[in-house]
């Protein structure tokens, strides 16, 4: 358990082997690669002998394929969704492949990915140039509409050796004063009102080409302006009627292009595969940045867990000549990524341990501590052993289905949360609200409340003394045995002796070790100021922590409020189910139970597992946890569709190791 | 079922519990959901992780809700055997109501608030979401006192 043992590795090896090593170390998957870069900056000899590594063409021709890729997967994805419901995304399995076939296989990939991406590329510009005509002849439409009832052919709005037409608006209110206008000014001109909007009118005006200046002045004042089609031939009616056409026919060429898309659908797996492919291959090239060179080797540095050294130095040095590992321990002071290492049953814990941060290289692991109350505070919360039960088969159901790692530690999590669920639903609660196998075990908070909210607090006493002995044996184990006595130890006696204040007959001895206790803790608590002053006087004002103490445990009285509410509400909803009878009323009952019910598992189990999660960050690790750990991230395969095995076993075996080593 | 002071003066407690939690839950829900809509505007695939979040001042409705149910069965008005009680004790139910009625009311306010800032904070990390939750939940931690004022309050009196 706890915090994993780190070594710090150093490789160096001949730069025609880098991509040898890189593809071991990346397979392995163990080794957190650090920067050398800024290393020893000051250092001028390490300067002269080595400069950074780089391989900047290579990055930059992948990046531009990877984008390629993604765009291509992206519009897949958006035009033709991959069929997939959250269970199966989550459920999906990875196609299995022999890490030495991959380059091979690759060559495959890139030829129908490159196709796939020309294709829908071309695919692209097209429903873009589609899109832009559709926009084009909408607005047209719009346009037109108005002059719908026009009889003319829009190519004859033009100035004819004697005549002009034209077309313009005009406010609907400047309508019959322009022509009256018109009628005083130019007799002999036409003026018809072809429509209008609830602003506009749209007018057609004929004239001989004589009178334009009078009827430009006589207009003026009525706010027309002059309107033009040019390039359309035929009535505004003709006109719309083959857009309308038109905009079929784009409607149709767009549908085209849709199931050329869906054609192409059936490379999705491909260039899924290309793209993990192209992402190793990427994240190998970028990886490079942190080495450091001379002339014909490189170097890197890292962090590995100390018992995965033999392993990476066998592999290395069963396919590369050159290589050199060297590996050391952290020295003192020097801060190193955090790996969590714990038992089987601990493990799934890492998820909540993880939830509120990394715990720091120098500190405590908090899993296992954690575990134990995390699991007791669920069960406590819910108090429902049939809501128990639904928990606990979700989970089990949703550990036979799902792969993903970190989600199938958080159902672990819940399962155990489930079981510890049904017990306490048992002791202390109902099934599903009702009291199906009689009253509870132990006795029913909903009648009595006052004795669970006694239990609560005395579980959060236990778990805040709990704490304070872990820090306790810390402190020890770091030879401080003066801390551990006054920090620890002093706050341990001051409290016990106000507790005891509450049992009959002890009032002696509680005053006597609290006096004690504060006493101790006056003395001891300024101990780090300069002068006798200000020692006593931080020693006094470090009473006042007793208030911390007070609070984390009225703190705990939560898992009696959460408690009540699960079974509270549960009853509710039977209450008013019970209220719908008669056969008619069967079946919006069943629904009310089951949606009521479904709800308050759902609600509670998130209050619940994030009021146990919070009691382990606030009030337990108050009293020991030292975080702003790093996590460590070692430099491994990164990919979703593929699993890249090492080699095949019958190879291995032929590299010369006995069978019985490797199983 | 005959009305008396004491009885309207419990219903009324009910009221207030469910009425003031239940609409500080409102309120709290709607700033997150604000927030949280301008941020899967930019993103889609952080719906749920912000529903999470948003869900979260919803807590305080059903603690309302809680007292409101336990004060109607307390003094049977859901079952219809009415207790008899005198003014007193009518009031005396009516403040036991008050606790979660006002921290219902404030507390999911403020927390929707803080669960909004986590919005934004997984917005730009969202490998942090669980702290985001934590935030939350620190103001989440004085409804659940209220609540359990309350009931204290509304066990121990005595009809």
């Amino acid at each position: 358990m706890a915090i994993a043992k780190m070594k710090k590795v150093y490789l160096i090896a001949h730069q025609a082997e880098k991509n040898d090593v890189l593809a071991i170390l990346q397979q392995v998957g163990v080794l957190e690669i650090g920067d050398l870069q800024d290393k020893d900056a000051g250092n001028t000899a390490w300067a002269e002998l080595v400069e950074s590594d780089q391989e900047q063409e290579a990055l930059q021709a992948l990046e531009g394929y990877l984008t390629d890729v993604r765009f291509a997967l992206d519009f897949l994805n958006r035009h033709v969704p991959a069929k997939k419901s959250m269970l199966d995304a989550l459920s999906a399995s990875k196609t299995s492949i022999i890490a030495g076939d991959l380059s091979a296989n690759a060559v495959e990939w890139k030829h129908v990915s490159e196709d796939t991406y020309k294709a829908l590329r071309r695919i692209d510009e097209k429903l873009m140039s589609l899109r832009n005509e559709e926009t084009r002849l909408q607005n047209l439409k719009l346009q037109l509409a108005p002059w719908q009832k026009l009889a003319l052919p829009l190519e004859e709005v033009k100035v004819t050796t004697a005549v002009r037409v034209e077309l313009g608006t005009l406010p609907v209110t400047e309508v019959d004063p322009a022509r009256q206008a018109l009628a005083e000014v130019v007799p002999t001109c036409y003026f018809e009102e072809i429509g209008r909007d609830r602003h506009d009118a749209y007018v057609l005006i004929v004239n001989h080409n004589d009178t334009v200046e009078n009827i430009q002045t006589a207009l003026k004042t009525h706010s027309y302006s002059k309107h033009q089609f040019p390039q359309l031939t035929g009535t505004p009616a003709e006109v719309l009627e083959r857009i309308k056409t038109d905009l079929v026919n784009l409607e149709a060429e767009r549908k085209v292009a849709l199931t050329k898309v869906k054609e192409q659908a059936k490379h999705r797996d491909t260039l899924n595969f290309y793209n993990d492919y192209l992402t190793m291959e990427r994240d190998k090239k970028q990886v490079v940045a942190n080495f450091a060179r001379t002339g014909k080797s490189f170097i890197l540095e890292g962090w590995i867990r100390a018992g995965d050294v033999p392993n990476l130095q066998q592999k290395l040095e069963s396919t590369c000549e050159t290589v050199s590992l060297i590996a050391r321990e952290p020295e003192s002071g020097e801060v190193h990524p955090v790996a969590l290492d714990n038992k089987k049953g601990f493990a799934p814990f890492e998820f909540v341990t993880k939830l509120y941060g990394i715990p720091s290289s120098t500190g405590l692991d908090p899993t296992p501590f954690l575990a134990p109350f995390w699991v007791v505070f669920f069960g406590l919360c819910m108090t429902d052993a049939g809501y128990g039960v639904a928990i606990a088969l979700l989970a089990s159901i949703g550990l036979l289905k799902i792969k993903g790692d970190s989600v199938r530690k958080l159902l672990w999590v819940l399962f155990a949360g489930g079981l510890s669920t049904i017990v306490f639903g048992w002791m202390l609660g109902g099934w599903f609200g009702l009291e199906i196998f009689g009253a509870p075990l132990v006795f029913n908070p909903l009648l009595d409340p006052m004795p669970m909210l006694t239990y609560a607090l005395i579980l959060g006493l236990f778990q805040i003394f709990f704490g304070m002995a872990i820090q306790f044996v810390r402190l020890l184990k770091q030879g401080k045995v003066f801390d551990a006595l006054a920090d620890v130890g002093l706050w341990v006696v001051l409290i016990v002796g106000l507790l005891l204040y509450i049992a009959p007959g002890m009032a002696g001895v509680a005053k006597t070790m609290s006096l004690i206790g504060a006493a101790g803790l006056v003395l001891t608590q300024g101990r780090t100021q300069p002068t006798i002053i200000k020692k006593l006087l931080s020693g006094v004002l470090s009473l006042y922590n007793i208030t911390g103490y007070f609070s984390d445990v009225l703190s705990y009285s939560r898992l009696l409020a959460l408690g009540l509410a699960t079974g509270v509400i549960a009853i509710a909803v039977n209450t008013m189910a019970g209220l719908l009878q008669g056969p008619i009323l069967f079946v919006p009952m069943v629904i009310l139970l089951v949606v009521g019910h479904t709800f308050n598992v759902v609600i509670n189990t998130l209050g619940s597992y994030i009021h146990s999660s919070r009691l382990q960050y606030i009030e337990f690790y108050n009293r020991f946890y030292e975080g702003g750990g790093r996590s460590f991230v070692p430099f491994q395969i990164k990919t979703r569709h593929l699993e890249v095995s090492p080699e095949c076993p019958k190879l291995v075996n032929f590299a010369g190791l006995p069978l019985m080593q490797r199983f | 079922m005959e009305f008396t002071i004491g009885l309207a003066a419990a219903i009324m407690g009910a009221a207030l519990a469910v009425g003031l939690a239940c609409a500080g839950s409102a309120i709290g829900i709607g700033i997150v959901g604000q927030t949280a809509a301008g941020v899967v505007s930019e993103d889609p695939d952080k719906f749920g992780p912000t529903l999470l979040l948003q869900s979260l001042p919803g807590t305080q409705g059903i603690y309302g809700l809680l007292i409101g149910f336990l004060i109607l069965q307390r003094t049977g008005v859901l079952g219809g055997n009415i207790v008899e009680m005198t003014v007193h004790q009518g009031f005396a139910v009516l403040f036991a109501a008050l606790p979660i009625a006002i921290v219902g009311l404030f507390s999911a306010i403020a927390q929707g608030k803080a669960a909004a800032a986590g919005v934004l904070l997984i917005a730009k990390r969202p490998e942090e979401l669980g702290k985001g939750i934590i935030y939350a939940v620190m103001v989440e931690t004085y409804a659940v006192l209220a609540l359990l004022m309350s009931i204290m309050i509304l066990f121990n009196i005595q009809f």
